[in-house]
């Protein structure tokens, strides 16, 4: 059973639209997020996220009138299967740095006092204070700066040039910016699990190109004399078959991620699912492309060199 | 299981021992040597796992995260100034008590800084008596600069500093280790963390009573005994005293009335005559009312220093503050020995506690939370079965395509897939790491690679059948081909989970873990378990071809 038949599709010459495609969607998308819609977990933001497990079917609305007493804007949600009787409850004022689990206390006493019929069985909490929360965005962000400058640096070095890391690189950091963007579009919020899902992206994605700079490096042993856009496209061509069965297997798994790994995963499910779908275009259209114009430049210039 | 089967390495020297008997009986010769060891690995393996979750009492070689089993996860914040303070007041105490030994006169002496201290106004004929007794007391930890009309700063150097700042934390950790045994957590976890060294993790299994797990971890329980100087039933009629201002050796402190709602305020001379650190024991009694209250021994010196002092101030009120509050301040009747009482309005409940936390120690600083994550555990179930439903809908998922598309070298796949699973697995069970939500979504992900290197070495045999290699040709030139392919994918996936490891966080770094071990893993069991499979069946016959 086979996919394609010796599949010959001009990835290289129809790079450019999808480039241009790329640059409007990650323009539209960071526009998106500069103007405030990426929403952050507690983990990020600090503050208090409860998980309450009511005894009977909890009533949305007599929970919002209690807890809102004390707590103004807090959001108010069911959470998980409706069955298991859980509400997500989010409190907006910011965790004392000297009494962190003051706003949590108040809301478990508002609603043991105003929905005191349902009592709580059992609670979940998160509390972050606002000094954690300012450092984990940092090292967030400086993780996953280093990490990929770090596989760019190997990329360089076993491929004998910096433009394939350069390349490699780029790519997934147009991934990890269009899944913020999708993040932000969805209003899902940023939390660990997420990071987590970004960083492993980075990681796919650098895979993933990696898999193609290989068989051109391999196809680059003996066929020195033609162009590197055609050798680069062969590449491709010749491992899309892989392309497609790994990386829909892999986007399968994650899709049960995302539709049966419940609350908790639902977040890193989504990212997953539109990282590899990212990652895999981004492969084809941007790194590869990139390393091609690249060589193309430098063999004009070859080309003028000689001819003067 | 008999009893001999119990210890696993007899265990598995065992089952070492059948395979390689079987292999002998039906393999060919040049791969007796390399089947002998896979397997010896993999059931080492299947050895380390079992078994996998708690029956008949034995509980499970794979240990559950916080977030699968319910718990509390806390981050602290040691407020190290405290302690950087007490030491300075300890070395204000000594400098008085020095100066005054050696008959010297001098103004104040006071705290200026959290790190250092100041003395005023020494008579001008002692100036250079009173500078060499701070040299020489203060030598080495402390910096002594004269300030100009015989005053002098005394600072501590940057390096004890840092020491003062080590120890508290190092403190403060085994202060809670003995709270948190007190409690009887199993298998806690108490560590510093954080770049700058003052935070401390505490991660408590299986605790449901959060609010109490809290307030044994948060009492400061500093206990002292000090004399009263006066006590009055507002703040201003104190101050009027002492002419408005608390006086240099005294402090304000107030407590609960003998009416409801209606506080004591008592000014305490601010040296105690004996502190937390001088109890030898601490237990729940009951007083004449029946009432619960905590009886505490004093150790030997302690005893000794207190019988002088409550002899020497009889018919005075001391006073009993614990973490800031006066508890009571009973009118000393008579000279005092080594076992006495805390009475109050205590429930048994809060005794016992107060009292196990009085045995334990006291914080050498305040704490403070920085972070704080609890987990029901009916939320721990469900997130169990989410994860285990994803991960089978996954791998169910997986193996019936490889099957279809690859027929019998799938089945390769599958086995090399279940392999891969099984290290990873025993690799946690091994070095006691535990398996956290984002863990299981971690397997998958390895899974996931795993399939890849299957897809590349299987899609790389086609293309050379397609051109017209032989099948064991085919075969060798595929997985020779895509090693370097392996090689490379791996050290970078291996790089991004070395950054996620740099987390330090729980749920993270129980990703970064499982994938570190799955990439490792999958090199072993996709690329040499698979091609060991190959080889084994496609033997020395001339195969015409290939199910692939």
């Amino acid at each position: 059973m086979e996919i394609i038949k010796n599949p010959n599709i001009d990835f290289i010459g129809k790079a450019k639209y999808f480039a241009s495609l790329s640059v409007l969607v990650l323009a539209a998308g960071l526009f998106w997020i500069a103007s405030g819609h990426l929403r952050s977990g507690v983990e990020f933001s600090g503050g208090t996220q409860l998980i309450l497990s009511f005894k009977g079917a909890p009533e949305v609305d007599k929970i919002r009138d209690a807890v809102t007493r004390v707590s103004p804007g807090a959001v108010i949600q069911t959470y998980g299967d409706p069955k298991a009787n859980k509400v997500l409850v989010r409190i907006s004022q910011e965790a004392p740095e000297t009494d962190l689990d003051a706003p949590a206390r108040a809301v478990r006493q508002a609603l043991a006092d105003g929905y005191g019929q349902n009592p709580i069985l059992e609670s979940s909490s998160e509390i972050v204070g606002p000094i954690v929360g300012a450092e984990l965005r940092q090292k967030a962000i400086l993780l996953t700066v280093l990490g990929l400058l770090f596989q760019l640096v190997y990329i360089a070095w076993r491929f004998r040039g910096g433009v394939w890391g350069a390349g490699a690189a780029i790519a997934a950091l147009h991934d990890v910016l269009f899944c913020l963007a999708f993040l932000a579009f969805f209003r899902f919020e940023i939390t660990l699990n997420v990071i987590a899902a970004l960083l492993t992206l980075v990681g796919y994605s650098v895979n993933d190109t990696i898999v193609i700079f290989d068989r051109a490096r391999e196809n680059m042993l003996h066929r020195r004399k033609e162009p590197m856009a055609k050798l680069l496209n062969d590449s491709l061509n010749q491992t899309l078959t892989r392309t497609i069965i790994s990386n829909g297997t892999t986007f399968l798994a994650v899709l049960g991620l995302f539709l049966f790994g419940g609350e908790v995963l639902r977040g890193f499910g989504f990212t997953m699912v539109v990282g590899i779908l990212v990652g895999t275009y981004s492969t084809l259209f941007i790194a590869v492309p990139l390393v091609s114009w690249w060589y193309a430049r430098q063999e004009r210039a070859g080309a003028s060199a000689k001819a003067a | 299981m008999p009893p001999a089967l119990q210890n696993p390495v007899t265990l598995w020297l065992l089952l070492t021992a059948a395979l390689a008997g079987l292999v002998f009986a039906f393999m060919r010769p040049e791969l007796r040597w390399k089947a002998i060891g896979y397997g010896a690995f993999l059931l080492a393996c299947v050895v380390a796992i079992w078994p996998p979750y708690e029956r008949d009492g034995v509980p499970g070689r794979i240990k559950l995260g916080l977030d699968l089993r319910g718990g509390i996860h806390l981050v602290l914040q040691v407020v190290v100034e405290d302690a950087l303070n007490a030491t300075v007041d300890d070395a204000v105490t000594t400098a008085r008590d020095q100066a005054g030994r050696k008959g010297i006169q001098v103004g104040a002496v006071q705290r200026v800084s959290p790190k250092s201290f100041s003395v005023q106004g020494t008579e001008p004929a002692r100036v250079k008596d009173m500078r060499d007794l701070l040299r020489d007391f203060f030598r080495g930890s402390w910096e002594v600069r004269d300030a100009g009309e015989g005053g002098f700063t005394v600072e501590m150097t940057d390096l004890y500093e840092r020491q003062v700042k080590e120890q508290t934390v190092q403190e403060a950790i085994r202060t809670l280790e003995r709270r948190v045994n007190a409690l009887g957590v199993a298998e806690p976890v108490i560590a510093a963390q954080g770049s700058r060294g003052d935070q401390i993790l505490v991660q408590l299994p299986g605790v449901t009573d959060v609010e109490q797990a809290k307030r044994v971890i948060k009492t400061t329980a500093q206990l002292s005994l000090r004399l009263v100087e006066n006590t009055a039933a507002t703040e201003d009629t104190l101050l009027q005293g002492v002419g408005g201002k608390v006086p240099d050796n005294m402090e304000l402190f107030s407590g609960p009335g003998d009416t409801a709602g209606e506080p004591v305020y008592y000014l305490l001379r601010r040296e105690a005559l004996i502190t937390g650190r001088d109890l030898k024991s601490a237990r729940v009694g009951v007083d004449e009312n029946n009432q619960p209250q905590i009886n505490f021994a004093l150790n030997a010196t302690a005893t000794d220093k207190f019988a002088r002092e409550t002899g020497r101030n009889i018919g005075r009120q001391l006073a009993i503050l614990l973490d800031g509050t006066v508890y009571s301040a009973p009118v000393i009747q008579s000279k005092l020995g080594s076992d006495n009482r805390i009475t109050g309005r205590f429930t048994t409940a809060e005794a016992d506690e107060l009292s196990k936390i009085l045995k334990a120690g006291a914080l050498p600083a305040t704490l403070r939370y920085l972070q704080e994550l609890t987990v029901g555990a009916s939320l721990g179930r469900d997130s169990i079965r989410d994860g285990v439903r994803a991960s089978i809908a996954a791998m169910a998922f997986i193996t019936i395509f490889m099957l279809v598309y690859y027929r019998f070298s799938g089945l390769n796949a599958v086995v090399a897939l279940a392999a891969n699973l099984l290290i990873v697995l025993a690799a946690l069970a091994y070095t006691n790491a535990t398996l956290t939500l984002p863990g299981i979504a971690g397997i998958i992900l390895t899974v996931g690679v795993g399939v890849d290197t299957n897809v590349l070495v299987f899609e790389r045999i086609r293309e050379e059948l397609r051109n017209g290699k032989t099948v064991r040709a085919a075969v060798q030139n595929g997985f020779e081909r895509v090693w370097i392919t392996i090689l490379d994918t791996h050290a970078t996936a291996l790089i991004a989970a070395a950054f996620l490891f740099q987390f330090g966080t729980g749920p993270i770094k129980g990703f970064a873990v499982t994938l570190v071990i799955g990439l490792v893993a999958n090199v072993f069991a996709s690329y040499f378990v698979s091609k060991f499979i190959f080889e084994w069946v496609l033997g020395k016959r001339h195969v015409e071809s290939l199910s692939i």
